[in-house]
């Protein structure tokens, strides 16, 4: 009986190494690393072979890279942007909820805001950048109305969305029941639009920074928008670069790092996650 | 001073703007006792469903009026099964029980009932899991648990097991009879199933086709009742018969006209 | 004993006053234009107000619109743009589509491509237009890169689904009744992908444009873009304004009065429509 149970142990032992084996295989020899190593070897060739126009290889992109980070001008610079990203993302969102929740719940609301939330998806975060900053000239008020007009659409209709789908049963069940108001919105109404809000707050934050950066381009005398616009006409490539990759590094990071994952695991008990763009 | 639980009368229920009126139910009058099961039976469209949202409050009426007298033993006057088992998705079992907690009840009080009556559906031991972890039978029994740990003065029941299979709905047939006979709650069952009205109730309502009690029989069959019975076999005709005749006058009535 | 009575209805807002409130609501005053009418009033009521240049009257604006149109500028910068958009377009569609078929059909393209398109996704259209004009200067090039750039990956994953959704079961059917080739591809390939193509076209154009605009306020001496440019540089806010409605009213129309429904049309038959983004 001993004997049989200790092979046993030692199959399932092995079965293990062998998954583990296996995984780590197909992580070292996986295909989306001989992707990469493609995109660098391209780069090289062209940055080094083209003459059509500067392009700095990646070494020299890294090099300006670690230069930025260590000396700490790159989170001196990120700071100054985050700041105004997330003070219009904020309000952005405040807003998108007010509307969204305005549109999802009455008729006259959804036709009254239609068409200035189909019109503020479609413009391009570009018009909204150039436009506040002409108008509200250098300071925080241009990228944080840029952002606010550029995202709360998009949170609008994610909440919008949530609210019709708001389960008018389980509604009526609460109603039988007299559970009473503040239960019922904290229990049934905020747990079913939670999945829509977190949606909103990634949809949001994507265009939120994108927005930001634009309008430190043309309006800014900070900010990662700032450093992009002036390495680009001191023709720096290797800095300007440097500078994009590593704030969308960040950027993604915090939305594939962050975002998606809070937006997947509040959604945990839906099967199907619908969302809006 | 009426022994009665629920007491309607004359009440008249329509949709519509005035002038464009759908009269579904017509000066309905009737009594429910204590602690009996009344099953209500009709046509798709004669107001079943209807009857019950304006007996819980879902639905305003238009007049005549609507008594529930809640007894010493009742914690509230109304406990309400409906065709879905109509769960919170995000909250387990037991928290979805807690819910509903009436306003006098305190909360320790009420998960005890909740594990209570959740034993006495066969759900012991699935507090923690959610609504989707189980099968369409046992969510629909979470649903009565839900409805009997109120512990209501009356439990309303719109065709509860009618999304069911035939066998998980014959075993919840027998455990709602046996659950009633331990607890004597007050239910009235609304199904369009006949075998299923006369199997359960004490006492069977037929609603027409024009909002009106048309048949208000009492069941006196003797329990456990076996559709193979000779009583229950003859009493099933009758019944069914008294249907067909309300059938065959309306499709008379839609003739000439 | 007690006697428990439940309020005439828990519901709300059936008394006649609630609904002769709604009927004047939506007789005497249209929600959407309401809404327009405000906006436009409250644009006014604001340029009266500060009586600054940088919040021009509507009339000012409406006589950029028409100073534009009828002085064939507006004709000649978009055709400069519409060039751009199309050229660049074109090539992002074939890009798009062979790697989306690539992706579609075997896991270990997929793996390979999955990183580079997630990378352009994210990756804003900014810092596209930044280095296709630091690369190419003024030529043709730079708005045909950076379109390429941003539009590709949408374009893929939208095949990539279309490629991936095609009825196995359809196919071999038709392998069965030994259909040849060409009509398979013809009657059962085709059309299961149309759906994901025109979505994929929807999507590419509209990204389209708005990086071509981008790469022509930073390197073009004409189009749209440009003129969006001049006027920010001269703080002419009616005339970025009498351009951006302009040119997006084309584009909008092109979206929604051409796109949109040959893509409804041709997807029909299907119960719901599946785009990716």
């Amino acid at each position: 009986m001993g004997l049989a149970t200790n092979a046993s142990a030692a199959q399932a032992r092995t079965d293990r190494t062998v998954q583990v084996t296996k995984r780590l295989r197909s992580l070292i020899f996986s295909y989306r690393w001989l992707a990469l190593i493609c995109v660098l070897v391209i780069w090289q060739v062209i940055a080094l072979t083209s003459n059509i126009g500067v392009l700095p290889t990646p070494l020299k992109v890294v090099t300006a890279g670690w230069e930025l980070v260590s000396t700490g001008l790159f989170f001196k610079e990120l700071a100054a942007s985050m700041v105004r990203i997330l003070i219009g993302f904020g309000l952005g969102m405040l807003l998108g909820l007010i509307v969204g929740v305005l549109m999802g719940a009455r008729r006259f609301w959804d036709a009254f805001f239609q068409d200035l939330v189909v019109l503020g998806l479609s413009l391009p975060g570009l018009i909204y950048a150039l436009l506040c900053v002409m108008i509200f000239g250098l300071g925080l008020t241009a990228p944080v109305v840029a952002i606010l007009l550029a995202s709360y659409p998009f949170a609008a209709v994610n909440i919008r969305e949530g609210v019709r789908a708001i389960d008018k049963e389980l509604i009526d069940m609460a109603r039988v029941y007299l559970v009473n108001r503040s239960r019922v919105i904290r229990q049934v109404i905020l747990p079913s639009l939670l999945p829509f809000i977190l949606a909103a707050v990634r949809v949001g934050f994507t265009v939120a920074w994108k927005v930001a950066v634009l309008t430190e381009v043309f309006g800014a005398a900070t900010g990662i928008g700032y450093q992009l616009r002036y390495n680009f006409q001191l023709f720096s490539m290797r800095t300007m670069v440097a500078w994009a990759l590593l704030f969308g590094a960040v950027m993604l990071v915090i939305e594939y790092g962050i975002l998606v994952p809070a937006e997947r695991y509040f959604a945990r008990w839906r099967p199907k996650i619908k969302e809006v763009i | 001073m009426t022994t009665a639980a629920i007491t309607v009368k004359d009440l008249v229920k329509s949709f519509g703007e005035p002038g464009h009126e759908h009269v579904v139910l017509n000066g309905l009058s009737f009594d429910v006792e204590h602690g009996t099961l009344t099953t209500i039976v009709g046509p798709s469209g004669s107001g079943k469903s209807t009857l019950l949202n304006v007996l819980s409050g879902l639905e305003p009426y238009k007049s005549g009026t609507v008594q529930i007298h809640s007894g010493e033993r009742s914690t509230t006057d109304l406990g309400y099964v409906f065709q879905s088992p109509r769960l919170l998705p995000w909250l387990n079992i037991i928290d979805n029980i807690m819910f509903v907690r009436p306003k006098g009840v305190q909360e320790g009080t009420h998960r005890q009932r909740a594990l209570q009556y959740l034993g006495m559906v066969g759900l012991k031991g699935v507090e923690q899991k959610f609504p989707h972890q189980l099968s369409g039978g046992m969510q629909q029994r979470a649903g009565l648990a839900r409805g009997l740990a109120v512990e209501p003065e009356v439990l309303l029941m719109d065709e509860p097991f009618s999304h069911l299979d035939e066998i998980t709905a014959e075993q919840m047939r027998t455990e709602l009879l046996r659950i009633w006979q331990e607890t004597r709650r007050t239910i009235i069952f609304i199904t369009h199933d006949m075998q299923e009205a006369i199997q359960l109730g004490d006492r069977l309502l037929m609603l027409g086709y024009h909002g009106q009690i048309v048949e208000d029989i009492k069941i006196d069959l003797p329990r456990p009742r076996k559709f193979t019975d000779h009583a229950f076999v003859d009493f099933y005709a009758d019944v069914v018969s008294r249907f067909h005749k309300m059938q065959s006058d309306r499709a008379e009535e839609l003739a000439v006209n | 004993m007690e006697v428990t009575m439940r309020p005439n209805s828990v519901a709300a807002g059936s008394g006649w006053t609630e609904r002769l409130g709604r009927a004047v609501k939506g007789f005497l005053i249209n929600p959407r234009w309401l809404a327009l009418f405000l906006l436009l009033a409250g644009w006014e009521a604001l340029a009266i107000y500060r009586n600054t240049r940088v919040i021009p009257r509507l009339e000012r604006i409406y006589i950029e619109l028409v100073h534009i149109i009828s002085t064939g500028l507006f004709i000649e910068h978009l055709y400069a743009s519409m060039v751009r958009i199309v050229l660049g377009f074109i090539v992002a569609m074939i890009l798009g589509t062979t790697i989306g078929i690539l992706m579609g059909s075997r896991h270990t393209w997929d793996e390979f491509f999955k990183d580079t398109v997630l990378f352009g996704l994210a990756l804003p259209g900014l810092i596209y237009a930044l280095i296709a004009v630091m690369f190419f200067g003024l030529s043709i090039l730079a708005p045909i890169t950076a379109i390429v750039g941003t539009s590709y990956p949408f374009v893929a994953i939208n095949i990539r689904e279309g490629v991936r959704a095609l009825n196995k079961d359809l196919l071999d059917m038709a392998r069965a009744y030994r259909v040849r080739n060409w009509d398979v591809v013809r009657k059962v390939i085709l059309p299961s992908l149309l759906p994901f193509v025109l979505a994929a076209i929807r999507v590419g154009f509209a990204i389209a444009w708005k990086v071509n605009t981008l790469v022509e306020v930073f390197g073009t001496v004409n189009g749209v873009g440009w003129q969006i440019r001049a006027s920010f540089d001269s703080y002419s806010v009616h005339g970025m304004l009498a351009w951006a409605l302009l040119f997006g009213a084309v584009m909008l129309a092109i979206e929604y009065w051409i796109l949109v429904p040959i893509e409804h049309y041709f997807a029909r038959w299907r119960p719901n429509v599946g785009q990716v983004i």
